[in-house]
């Protein structure tokens, strides 16, 4: 019963286990031709590794048929002292020469499997690579017939065209090269404390990316810029949370840019203005979990 | 042709049902988000006594399955129409019905089941059919209606009067195993034991037509492959090599068999044509090739192979013989099964060192994980490509669960006794 039983066991899930089962037999049967031969012959005493100059001891070179003329007797003996059941010397190279193929037969194995898994790569890459091609081709014919189109329409300067914010909020989606790096530079410089810097970089940033995609938290990190240097410019700051609300509504810094918004009338001695805005966050996000809609709270009952 | 006596001293073939003993049952672990709410209302008995089975009540099971509807409990059943006149449709839409079945059964030599299906949004009636057919096959006429249903409302064909072949294992302490091959429903009811015996009984296969099956059995003390025909029962012995004796595959114009035989060293694929019996060797390498399946089209064959150093599936062309790699994501891809659509594949695929069950689209080289148990295997897909069968263990037990091919509905088919293992899902059983 064992017998069948594991031989189920085996056809089951046998290529791991025939696997290892192979691994394990090819390391016996070495053991077993090494600890077998001192018997016969004291100079294969010493234990075998594959690859060591054991084999070509006690194999010249030749019988591997590496040099010409006598590779063929040579190598033919042992074959005959092995099928004739002679052991000794030519049984154990038989040994060796069988653990060998066996070892090779491996190797090719692994290295087929990288070949062919290499192959399938290059073919994706060559795949990928034409589709860029395409992709681009697309896009430079395409460029080269709108472009002139484009043109004549009012540019999107952010600045200036308060109009245009819907269809700046339609394109500020789109990441542009270079952008994300320009932007988290001057970020970094928020980090850093270096706020006259930051408020340089970021007036860069909006030169150059005017409606790219992170437009609006440059604006908003332009008002909370102008609040903190020395000497506070309320009025810029006013600007930029301004800006912000009128051409990104739907941003997710908008709550806060109208929180902040409330602050800086608030500084500036406007509190009808100030408490305006702050009724507006709570009415028009006190359903979103924004956290300016506490902000505004707390800034209400402590100043009003 | 040897046709072997059928009853051999440690064997026993058998072609009575066990009942419940075997039996599957099924449990629904995991459905769709917005099943269709479907009423399949008791169908009107018109014979004498009580009706032989619950005719609803099996297409209720069946629709269920499927994850994609939801059947409305008979106690929220506000009637319980059996012809048109007595169908109010508010009645049914008060419970959120979508669909409703009605039907009538008699009896007069053949069972006779009409069946009526009625959109109740539209107030119309969508569809109407009779099936008939034996009284003892009462079950696969109620399969038969599910699958005009299915086919109906989703557009895809119905798979469930099809059958399921399965190993089943009762372990005996201290004592030889029994193993059974069992052919039962696509719900695991009506449970037949086909083969009964002390030695493994492996890989059952079908026969394209549905009719014959192909297995592996130890019962001569080394493993050989049979096929035996459902009808008769007659078998005949078609392989007994020195070694290996295994993965017997059907082709589809049912002719010829792949199978692996070691006869020659390593174990290699090889076909048999079944009516000559002459053996032509397919693939001729030093490492295993084993888990032959045909594509739809029988022009190629899968099968796994450890050429590349561990086991992944390999596409043979039998026009031009060549061998193509086709899996190469996971560091384990096995015993392939192909859709009838040619384009999917499921296949045991390891994943961070479990075993699930995978599906690899042919044309995006997409593969996806269906199943998130750990020891999943054998994987079998249903004849409409919606389901796929599979072997795992729960609870300590081997079972057979089913997954969609989406990975969105999970059911378990645990059997009351024993390991169940190696399902095979029959093709198309003829309309």
């Amino acid at each position: 019963m064992i017998g069948p039983l594991s031989l189920m066991a085996r056809a089951q899930s046998y290529i791991d286990v025939e696997a290892e089962r192979a691994a394990q037999r090819t390391g016996s049967e070495v053991a077993g031709e090494v600890t077998g031969a001192p018997s016969n012959t004291s100079s294969t005493s010493t234990p075998v590794s594959p690859y060591g100059s054991q084999p070509a001891q006690s194999y010249p070179a030749t019988s591997y048929g590496l040099n010409s003329a006598p590779a063929a007797p040579v190598s033919s003996a042992p074959v005959s002292a092995g099928a004739t059941g002679g052991v000794g010397a030519g049984g154990q190279n038989l040994g060796n020469l069988f653990y060998q193929i066996q070892q090779l037969q491996q190797e090719v194995m692994r290295l087929n499997g990288k070949v062919e898994e290499q192959a399938n790569e290059l073919r994706k890459l060559k795949e990928q690579s034409l589709e860029r091609y395409v992709d681009l081709d697309k896009r430079l014919s395409g460029a080269g017939t709108t472009a002139p189109g484009l043109a004549p329409a009012p540019a999107p300067s952010a600045s200036t065209a308060p109009s245009g914010a819907a269809a700046i909020a339609g394109s500020s989606a789109v990441e542009q090269p270079g952008e994300g790096e320009s932007y988290r530079a001057a970020y970094a410089l928020v980090r850093g404390q270096q706020f006259n810097d930051a408020i340089t970089a970021f007036q860069k940033f909006l030169r150059d990316y005017p409606d790219g995609k992170y437009a609006a938290n440059a604006h908003y990190w332009l008002g909370e810029l102008f609040l903190v240097v020395q000497p506070q410019d309320l009025e810029a700051s006013r600007q930029s949370f301004t800006l912000l609300l009128d051409q990104y509504p739907d941003n997710n810094k908008a709550p806060d840019a109208m929180y902040k918004l409330g602050k800086v009338y608030f500084l500036k001695g406007n509190r009808e203005r100030s408490r305006e805005y702050m009724d507006r966050v709570i009415s028009e996000y006190g359903s979103s979990g924004s956290s300016a809609v506490k902000l505004a709270r707390d800034f209400i009952t402590e100043n009003y | 042709m040897k046709w072997l006596p059928v009853l051999a001293l440690k064997l026993a073939l058998l072609m009575i049902s066990l009942g419940a003993r075997a039996e599957l049952t099924i449990e629904i672990t995991q459905g769709m988000d917005n099943p269709t709410a479907i009423a399949v209302v008791p169908f009107a008995w018109q014979g004498p006594g009580s009706a032989p089975t619950d005719i609803a009540s099996v297409i209720d099971g069946d629709l269920n399955r499927s994850g994609q509807f939801l059947p409305v409990s008979r106690s929220d059943m506000l009637g319980l129409p059996s012809v048109q006149s007595e169908v109010y449709y508010r009645d049914w839409r008060a419970i959120d019905t979508e669909y409703l079945v009605i039907g009538r059964v008699s009896v007069a030599g053949q069972m006779r089941i009409e069946y009526e299906l009625f959109d109740v949004l539209r107030q119309t009636k969508v569809h109407a059919g009779v099936v008939t057919g034996a009284v003892s096959e009462a079950r696969m006429l109620a399969h038969q209606v599910s699958d005009a249903i299915y086919e109906k409302l989703t557009g895809i064909r119905g798979a469930f009067a099809t059958r399921l072949l399965y190993v089943s294992v009762t372990r005996v302490p201290g004592g030889n195993d029994y193993f059974r091959l069992t052919l039962a429903d696509s719900d695991g009811a009506r449970p037949i034991v086909l083969l009964e015996s002390r030695e493994p009984v492996m890989a059952p296969t079908w026969s394209p037509d549905g009719r014959q099956i192909a297995y592996v059995s130890f019962e001569s003390s080394r493993p050989a492959i049979y096929r035996q025909d459902l009808a008769s029962g007659q078998r005949e012995q078609l392989t007994n090599f020195k070694g290996l004796n295994s993965s017997p595959s059907w082709s589809p114009d049912g002719n010829t068999m792949a199978m692996v035989l070691s006869k020659d060293g390593s174990p290699d694929i090889y076909l048999m044509n079944l009516a000559s019996k002459r053996l032509t060797r397919v693939t001729r390498h030093y490492a295993i090739d084993t888990e032959p399946a045909w594509m739809p089209d029988g022009k190629s064959l899968l099968f796994t192979s450890d050429r590349g150093g561990r086991p992944q599936i390999y596409r043979y062309n039998l026009a031009s013989g060549s061998t193509e790699r086709v899996t190469f994501e996971g560091t384990y891809n096995a015993r392939a099964r192909v859709a009838q659509d040619g384009r999917n594949v499921v296949m045991v695929h390891q994943q961070n060192g479990a075993f699930h069950i995978a599906l690899l689209d042919l044309v995006s080289e997409r593969l996806q994980v269906l199943t998130a148990t750990d020891l999943d295997e054998s994987p079998s897909i249903a004849p409409n490509g919606s389901m796929v069968l599979y072997a795992t263990k729960y609870a300590e037990q081997g079972i057979l669960a089913a997954v969609s091919v989406d990975g969105g509905v999970k059911f378990r088919l645990p059997a009351r006794e024993g390991d169940v293992r190696e399902p095979a899902w029959s093709p198309y059983m003829g309309r």
